[in-house]
């Protein structure tokens, strides 16, 4: 594992988890009920959960597979400089793949930008602790939603997430959370009849 | 001529002030929506589908049409001005169409877009209008064989025609037939997946998964990335519009785009973003300015614009005329129109035809709306680039938070929303691509329904896929399609790898 790229070791991640999630939707399928069809209710969801599992083992396979090659290409220096070996030679397959779909445009339109030089950047990555912090507040605010009520949950859920974000301008963030919470509700229940929980202040 | 006559009749019930209000509407819904940094036309339409719930059938489709074409538009804005393709479809605008913004040429890519989006999109329609009735007719000889096969195309395609890793694109599908099986089987009536909770038994709600798939994480994203990430706006204050060179040079990748984008467009499982890069690589191959392209030539925002917007019109003709969604896009499409308990296909010609040439008339006026509303008032849309990203993305969360209450009016649909939402975090942070998997969900029941007709007719046999002459031309163009790209770059490689040997 120490000399898998951070992208390869997200494949094996991918590939393991998948499997699991195949694994888990194949042995879901023991409990339909059994029938004299043809094709059977259980039919379709086994090949989906054989489908997942084959997919996850192929990915993870081919990341550790790739790895080893590139491993092998590269001996000795692999293990510290593991992710700067790894991201050159990828870009060579990627390059080599690109070249070979010139007259083949048609079957891979990623290989577009690839030649163009001209690549658009990976979206910055978040901090893990974060993204789980902002999934937590969200999660609240589902839960809160019907006992607590649309305006009430909303503008707080608001001033949360806005005031994390930039707490100096509490001022404005607290003016947008009301104003936002009461021109939706408004818009909702008298615009298109979509009835929200009124929870407390019912 | 019957097709005039009803596309007459079309216009004269979408041209009434209500109809008229809601294609405006749609239009300018969607390109603001679309303008939103990281909402694309399926966030876009996720996100809308509810405020289409009390309304008319005609006019809640009228306005989603609206709101796609809108937000595909607002999309090549946000790419060209802030280099933030919304989806895939406007990738190629944020190379292109990002330098001749920074080199002071950005309204000129903004028209050159708009104004090959509103031909390629034209032209796309007349095409939808005459082929449509012609596909229909075909479609009276299918049966679930042949339906059968061309959803398993579609989806086969949706995966080997995907940006990026074969295999992800797969998963991702096996993901959505996954959630799509999920509940009661229609068939018989038994509960499938659905680890005992009964809850569970009406299935995942289709409007649910899109939302939390494609709001959720790139909202969750950009909040938690929290300040200091600031986009870079380019500014145009001064710039001059087209000049007759620009004219010039757009004419003739606007042409090619059309042409190309309508004809990608119709095969099923292929959406607009494939065109769009297939004319980008077109156009860079043909053009005497090679050495413009990646730093600011109008041939690639022109001819990538005109096919994205060309394939709209493309994939709706297997949506309307056959019932089967090209893209992920048009699946939410699909989805609206069984939501109204409309089923696209040869019976909404017969029984409902009012209603689907009122959409197809009102498709043309959208597109003259587009280019009416948008040119002047891009100068507006350019200041939703610069809000607040806290503001923008929270207010997204409730937003689908709405939607989710609105569907199920419950706490388990709300949590179905937050876990989906996560599950489509982790899809993205895995790589996996998001829009084959609405694709999948879509086709799952329809996919399945006629698999088992297919075999029920034949008694338990797959003979009817080789000995039915149109199922049979079906299995072969499948095979070729899927089989022989493979094999023609394995041939390219290999002749590679002995030039090596050989030259070694």
């Amino acid at each position: 594992m120490k000399t898998l790229s951070p992208a390869r070791r997200g494949d094996v991640i991918t590939g393991i988890a998948v499997t699991l999630v195949g694994t888990v939707y194949y042995i879901a399928t023991f409990w339909i009920q059994e029938t004299r069809n043809i094709i059977t209710p259980a039919t379709f969801p086994a090949i989906v959960g054989v489908a997942l599992i084959v997919l996850g083992l192929f990915l993870a396979g081919q990341a550790l597979y790739r790895s080893r090659k590139l491993a092998e290409v590269a001996p000795g220096g692999a293990a510290p400089a593991g992710g700067g070996i790894d991201g050159t030679t990828s870009a060579c397959v990627n390059a080599e793949h690109g070249a070979t779909s010139v007259d083949d445009a048609s079957a891979d339109p990623a290989s577009g930008d690839e030649r163009t030089g001209a690549v658009i950047d990976a979206p910055e990555e978040p901090k893990s602790k974060q993204v789980v912090l902002q999934f937590a507040l969200f999660f609240v605010y589902l839960g809160i939603l019907i006992p607590v009520g649309f305006l009430l949950s909303t503008a707080a859920f608001l001033m949360t997430m806005t005031s994390i974000y930039a707490p100096h301008r509490w001022v404005r963030n607290l003016i947008f959370s009301v104003l936002f919470s009461v021109v939706i509700y408004i818009a909702f229940v008298y615009g298109l009849a979509v009835y929200l929980p009124v929870g407390i202040l019912g | 001529m019957d097709t005039l006559i009803d596309l007459g009749g079309g216009f004269a019930s979408a041209l009434e002030p209500l109809s008229l209000i809601f294609a405006l509407l749609g239009v300018l819904l969607g390109t603001v929506v679309g303008v939103l940094p990281g909402i694309g036309p399926i966030s876009a339409i996720a996100i809308l589908i509810p405020v289409s719930f009390g309304m008319e059938p005609v006019h809640g489709l009228i306005l989603l049409c609206g709101i796609y074409y809108g937000s595909m538009y607002g999309g090549s804005i946000t790419a060209t001005l802030i280099k933030t393709p919304g989806e895939i479809a406007s990738a190629v605008t944020a190379i292109e169409g990002y330098e001749m913004a920074r080199r002071g040429r950005g309204k000129a890519a903004l028209a050159t877009a708009a104004i090959g989006s509103f031909l390629a999109g034209t032209l796309a329609i007349i095409g939808l209008t005459f082929l449509s009735p012609v596909l229909v007719k075909l479609a009276n000889v299918f049966g679930s064989t042949e339906y059968f096969l061309l959803m398993a195309t579609a989806l086969l395609l949706a995966s080997t025609m995907s940006s990026g890793s074969r295999a992800k694109a797969l998963i991702s599908i096996f993901i959505g037939l996954a959630v799509g099986l999920v509940g009661l089987d229609f068939q018989t009536g038994l509960p499938r997946q659905t680890f005992g909770m009964s809850l569970l038994s009406d299935g995942i709600d289709f409007t649910i998964f899109a939302m939390a798939l494609f709001a959720i994480p790139e909202a969750i994203r950009n909040l938690a990335l929290g300040r200091g990430a600031k986009d870079e706006i380019q500014s145009f204050g001064n710039d001059r519009w087209m000049t007759k060179q620009d004219w010039q040079r757009s004419s003739m990748p606007w042409a090619r785009g059309s042409v190309l984008g309508f004809f990608i467009g119709i095969l099923p499982g292929v959406g607009p973003s494939l065109a769009s890069f297939m004319s980008y690589i077109m156009e860079k191959r043909i053009s005497k300015r090679k050495d413009e392209f990646g730093k600011g030539a109008i041939e690639g925002v022109a001819g990538p614009e005109a096919a994205n917007n060309a394939g709209v019109g493309g994939a709706m003709i297997p949506l309307f005329s056959l019932g089967i969604p090209g893209s992920a896009t048009t699946a939410l499409l699909l989805f609206v129109f069984t939501m109204y308990g409309l089923q696209p296909g040869p019976l909404i010609f017969r029984d409902d035809s009012g209603l689907i040439w009122t959409i197809i008339a009102s498709m043309y006026i959208g597109n003259v709306a587009l280019i009416i509303l948008n040119l002047p008032l891009v100068g507006l849309f350019v200041k939703l680039l610069k809000m607040p990203k806290e503001i923008l993305f929270s207010s997204i969360l409730v937003l689908v938070g709405i939607g989710a209450y609105a569907i199920e009016f419950s706490l388990f649909g709300l949590m179905l929303l937050g876990i989906f939402g996560v599950i489509g975090y982790l899809m993205d942070k895995g790589e996996i691509p998001l829009a084959p998997s609405i694709l999948a969900l879509v086709l799952v029941p329809l996919l399945e329904d006629n698999f088992r007709r297919m075999l029920q007719i034949s008694g338990g046999s797959f003979m009817p896929l080789l000995t039915r002459p149109v199922s049979l031309s079906i299995v072969i163009l499948m095979v070729l399609g899927i089989v022989g790209p493979v094999i023609f770059r394995w041939w390219v490689r290999r002749r590679q790898l002995l030039a090596d040997v050989s030259v070694g």
